[in-house]
């Protein structure tokens, strides 16, 4: 055995008082008395009845220097050659999934975990290492290798659980590299086993983790140097901390136990046979046969051996859309796609109310009793999933204004369009009205008007472009297919009835051009607005041509008011967004990100950046490790004492669970196989030597204690 | 101060009070009855040769042939033997017991001097330290009080037998006696009391303690030293043994009180932070008869 500190056993001089103390102790405190005669009574009629009495203070002097002899010897730190020969090196992965909400262990699984985490945490011995590691979305160092307890323990009871689905794989991968080649590596994964359990062979054992916990991550943007700094960090710290890896197998240490190359893996499975029922899918997409209509694409999933009846309330900003009963035999996927129809727009939400057994009757307008909340809470044991979100965004109306000698089927293919108030005149006007796309048949003046303009087979020259000769059937060879412009426009080898050259005096953006590089359909750079061209004569057009022109008026709608038209679809927890910037509404401010609970943060700053300075078109946001509903505002600075204005929300974002292997709260029977309690950290024998020193130390302190009660209380 | 300025003042409240209380039922008011050369016819006895033949009731002889002799009362002043404890005992406790002793013997001898009585004080440990001579006249308080003030505690143990013993053997005849102590006499304070009883003497027991007497403050490993002997005693105090010292304290302060009812003596029980002549008046009015005025003494 040695000692960590030997220099404590000099407190063992502390015995010296102890022994003089006792000596004086001789001189005991002199009470005056008036008389002895009935201290003589007590005392002669009751002399001492046993050996005991007469050495009970001898015995006291000797059990205070032992329980001094332990208390320096804890403090010398005592510990054996094979601890420190067998030090442990131990990687904790937290699994901190949707499905850790569950409550069929009490008070939840992740709950459970963390207490069984802590336990093993208590059982570190002297010179024994562990870390801990967040199975998130992606894999997390809460703690990096450490031996003091109260920080391990801190920091797992500062782990909170999320809404992330289970992807154990790559942190076990991280665990063991944090464990390096350790002879005395392990990792324990704390999961419910919710999970496909990772093959030996498949983990990415050399790959290099990616911890990535921060929000707005991008690449080059500098208001995101900081999480970029961070990560760089981390990436840094994983280096030092991580040795080569070495690949050579060893066989696993104990039956039961999982050896993933030379690292012991254990598994601690947090689960039972739970049931549930909840929303896998809410999606939503613009309808395809009407402008002002969507597609609701929804699914539940009944995880459970019981057939279940339950209600799928949809709503839209809190207006009812549709209330769907269902009745989910065992294991059942249920899904439907529902057609509905609104301009304004919101947060459509879908929420499973009514959860029951099959054999359960309705109570319509009931306060639920606590028998049935039981009933509800044994066949619903995660509610996170039974709510599901998608954002709806308002269809705004375009002001069109026409203006053309009379063509019926230019004027139509505006008016078809529900979103356009279309207004038509047949003479230039002298002045164009702000917020309207004016659209020019022909007729084209000296100047183009500022703002949205769209030039339709232009007869006459104007300030961007001089009119040449007309091109007879022409020939579209080149189509610009990365634009929104031509999204769902197919002219590759369409032969057009007729069109004009045009002579343009800035270089425009060709979507559609010919073989001769004469541009049939083109964007037209300028500084006072959007400007779009298109050269085909619209009288003389074919059926390909009109059925093909009606697609390209309302991609160039779109592109007008700065709207793809396509709606954006829910993410799922634990993914990352891609999020494009808007010079016009952050430039000069911040990038705020409010989380369902409304919690803000500033993900990405602009102070100072004006908007045609900005570079950067588009940032990566996440990952949501929380569903419901995620805002993204700006935020200005006040020009008074650098204060901030409140913050500006412009979009949202809506983040569900969505996850079918989240909703299934069975563990897998590979996992439950698996499963053992027996790690290394188990069993009351695990503990440094000092902590059975101060233990017994405390023993001798009671002992002393009744003794010293026994003399005065007797 | 044992006697503070205005402790005569207190004495002549307390005298003219016990005159009002008792109306001539106390001290030289009571005169003793003996036998003796008065006027006032008490019995017969028999003749026995030697006596008197002034006193043979002849008409009894004339009528019965009987030779009887008449007995007269005879009145004399009450003596009131004040008898204090100058033991190191009495020393003990805050105020200590002693100072209250002699303020109460102060009180005591003021009030039978103002009844024309004649007083004597014995000063006694384990024997007769000092004495006050027989003596008469309020006019002697003074040098009573002066006596009293020169006196300390000493001696190595208490002797109440002793004392009486010598009281015995100076006063002349008996009356009333007054013993004032703590009666921490480890021989027993019968032996003594008994002696004033076995010489007719009206016995009257003043018994003080102090609160720490009755509740100790100690526990655990004390050293104990007894303030008479200066004898040291290491022990183990236990809430048992306070319990059974308390339990023996009482039966010792009981077997005080059941000895003086059994024997017909006056008792006063008291600790040693009561007034003097709170005490004085609580004894007066028991003696005449009253409930007592305050708790704390008894007899």
């Amino acid at each position: 055995m040695s000692l960590a500190v030997p220099s404590a056993l000099a407190f063992a001089l502390v015995a010296l008082p102890i022994i003089v103390f006792y000596i004086l102790k001789v001189r005991l405190r002199q009470v005056p008395v008036s008389t002895n005669m009935f201290w003589k009574q007590i005392f002669e009629e009751k002399p001492p009845r046993s050996i005991w009495q007469k050495f009970r203070h001898l015995l006291s002097l000797l059990v205070q220097l032992l329980l001094l002899g332990l208390m320096v010897f804890a403090l010398a730190d005592p510990y054996f050659s094979w601890q420190a020969m067998k030090a442990r090196r131990i990687v904790l992965v937290v699994d901190n999934s949707a499905s850790m909400k569950a409550t069929d262990v009490s008070p939840t699984r992740f709950n459970a975990a963390i207490e069984r985490a802590i336990e093993l945490a208590d059982g570190l011995r002297f010179r024994d290492e562990m870390a801990i590691v967040l199975a998130g979305s992606r894999p997390d160092v809460v703690l990096g290798m450490s031996g003091h307890i109260p920080t391990l323990k801190e920091s797992l009871r500062s782990i909170e659980v999320s809404d992330n689905p289970t992807r154990l794989d790559s942190a076990i991968a991280l665990g063991q590299q944090l464990i390096g080649d350790h002879p005395n590596g392990e990792v324990v994964v704390l999961t419910d086993g919710c999970a496909d359990i990772p093959q030996n062979d498949t983990l990415p054992l050399g790959g290099s983790a990616q911890p990535g916990r921060v929000r707005g991550d991008t690449s080059t943007d500098e208001a995101n140097a900081d999480a970029n700094n961070e990560i760089a960090k981390t990436n840094e710290e994983l280096s030092e901390i991580l040795p080569a890896r070495s690949l050579s197998s060893r066989p696993s240490q104990r039956e039961g136990d999982i050896a993933v190359g030379d690292t012991k893996l254990s598994w601690q499975v947090f689960a039972s046979e739970a049931s549930n029922v909840g929303i896998t899918q809410f999606q939503v997409r613009r309808s395809l046969i009407d402008m002002l209509g969507y597609e609701v694409l929804a699914s539940v999933k009944n995880a459970s051996d019981n057939a279940i009846k339950c209600r799928l309330e949809i709503t839209l900003s809190d207006s009812v859309v549709d209330v769907i009963p269902l009745e989910l035999k065992p294991g059942e996927l249920w899904s439907r796609s529902l057609e509905k129809t609104s301009r304004e727009g919101g947060i459509l939400s879908a929420t499973l109310t009514k959860i029951r057994g099959d054999a359960d009757e309705e109570v319509e307008d009931e306060k639920p009793t606590a028998e049935d909340l039981e009933k509800l809470a044994q066949l619903n044991q995660l509610s996170s999933d039974d709510f599901a979100w998608a954002i709806l965004p308002e269809q705004k109306v375009q002001n069109v204004l026409i203006v053309t000698e009379g063509n019926l089927f230019l004027r139509k293919v505006f008016e078809a369009n529900p979103l356009v108030n279309v207004t038509t005149v047949t003479e230039m006007p002298e002045s164009f009205p702000t917020d309207t796309l004016v659209v020019l048949h022909r007729l084209v003046p000296k100047v183009l008007p500022p703002g949205d303009v769209f030039v339709v087979d232009p007869i006459e020259d104007c300030d961007q472009w001089s009119i040449g000769k007309s091109i007879e059937n022409p020939i579209v060879t080149e189509i610009d297919t990365k634009s929104d412009l031509m999204t769902h426009v197919r002219l590759d080898n369409v032969l057009l009835p007729e069109a004009r050259s045009i002579t343009f005096k800035n270089d425009p953006k060709i979507l559609a051009g010919t073989i001769s590089k004469e541009a049939v359909y083109a964007q037209i750079n300028r500084p006072s607005g959007k400007c779009l061209l298109l050269s085909v004569d619209l009288d003389k057009s074919d059926l390909a041509f009109r059925t093909t022109f009606p697609i390209m008026v309302t991609n160039a709608l779109n592109w007008f008011v700065e709207s793809s038209g396509e709606l954006r679809e829910s993410s799922k927890t634990g993914d990352l967004v891609s999020w494009p910037i808007d010079s016009k509404t952050f430039a000069g401010g911040a990038m705020i990100l409010q989380t369902p609970a409304r919690v803000e943060t500033e993900i990405a700053a602009f102070h100072g950046v004006k908007a045609s300075e900005m570079k950067q078109n588009e940032m990566t946001i996440g990952p949501f490790e929380q569903s419901g509903v995620w805002a993204i505002g700006s935020q200005f600075m006040t020009k008074v004492a650098q204060g901030k204005e409140p913050v500006e929300f412009v979009s949202n974002i809506a983040v569900n669970i969505a996850s079918e292997r989240e909703t299934d709260l069975r563990p897998t029977e590979a996992m439950l196989e698996r499963s053992n309690e027996s790690t290394s950290l188990s069993g009351w024998f695990g503990k440094p030597v000092w902590y059975y020193l101060i233990a017994a130390a405390a023993v001798l302190f009671v002992a002393e204690w009744l003794l010293h009660q026994r003399r005065v209380l007797s | 101060m044992l006697f503070p300025p205005d402790f005569l003042t207190r004495l002549e409240y307390l005298s003219i009070l016990s005159k009002r209380v008792f109306r001539g039922q106390l001290l030289a008011q009571r005169r003793t009855v003996q036998m003796g050369s008065g006027i006032e016819f008490s019995d017969h006895r028999e003749y026995s040769p030697g006596d008197d033949f002034r006193y043979l009731d002849w008409n009894i002889y004339a009528r019965h042939g009987d030779l009887l002799l008449k007995r007269f009362q005879e009145e004399q002043d009450l003596h009131v033997y004040l008898m204090l404890d100058c033991s190191k005992s009495m020393g003990f406790g805050n105020p200590a017991k002693f100072d209250l002793a002699r303020q109460v013997v102060a009180a005591l001898a003021y009030i039978a001097l103002a009844d024309l009585d004649r007083i004597n004080l014995m000063a006694f440990s384990d024997t007769i330290i000092d004495e006050f001579p027989l003596t008469r006249g309020k006019a002697r308080i003074l040098p009573l009080m002066k006596f009293l003030e020169n006196l300390e505690v000493t001696g190595e143990s208490t002797s109440i037998s002793r004392g009486v013993q010598g009281l015995v053997h100076r006063s002349g005849r008996s009356g009333m006696t007054v013993v004032v102590s703590d009666l921490f006499d480890e021989s027993g304070f019968q032996t003594g009391l008994d002696q004033l009883r076995y010489r007719r003497y009206d016995g009257h027991v003043v018994q003080i303690h102090d609160r720490k007497e009755e509740n100790p403050p100690m526990l655990g490993d004390v050293e104990m030293v007894d303030v008479e002997t200066d004898s040291n005693r290491k022990v183990t105090v236990t809430e048992k043994n306070i319990r059974q010292y308390k339990k023996l304290f009482q039966e010792h302060q009981g077997s005080v009180r059941e000895y003086c009812r059994n024997y017909g003596m006056g008792c006063t029980q008291t600790p040693s932070h009561v007034p003097f002549d709170d005490l004085v008046m609580n004894m007066m009015m028991r003696a005449a008869g009253h409930a007592p005025a305050k708790s704390g003494t008894g007899g």
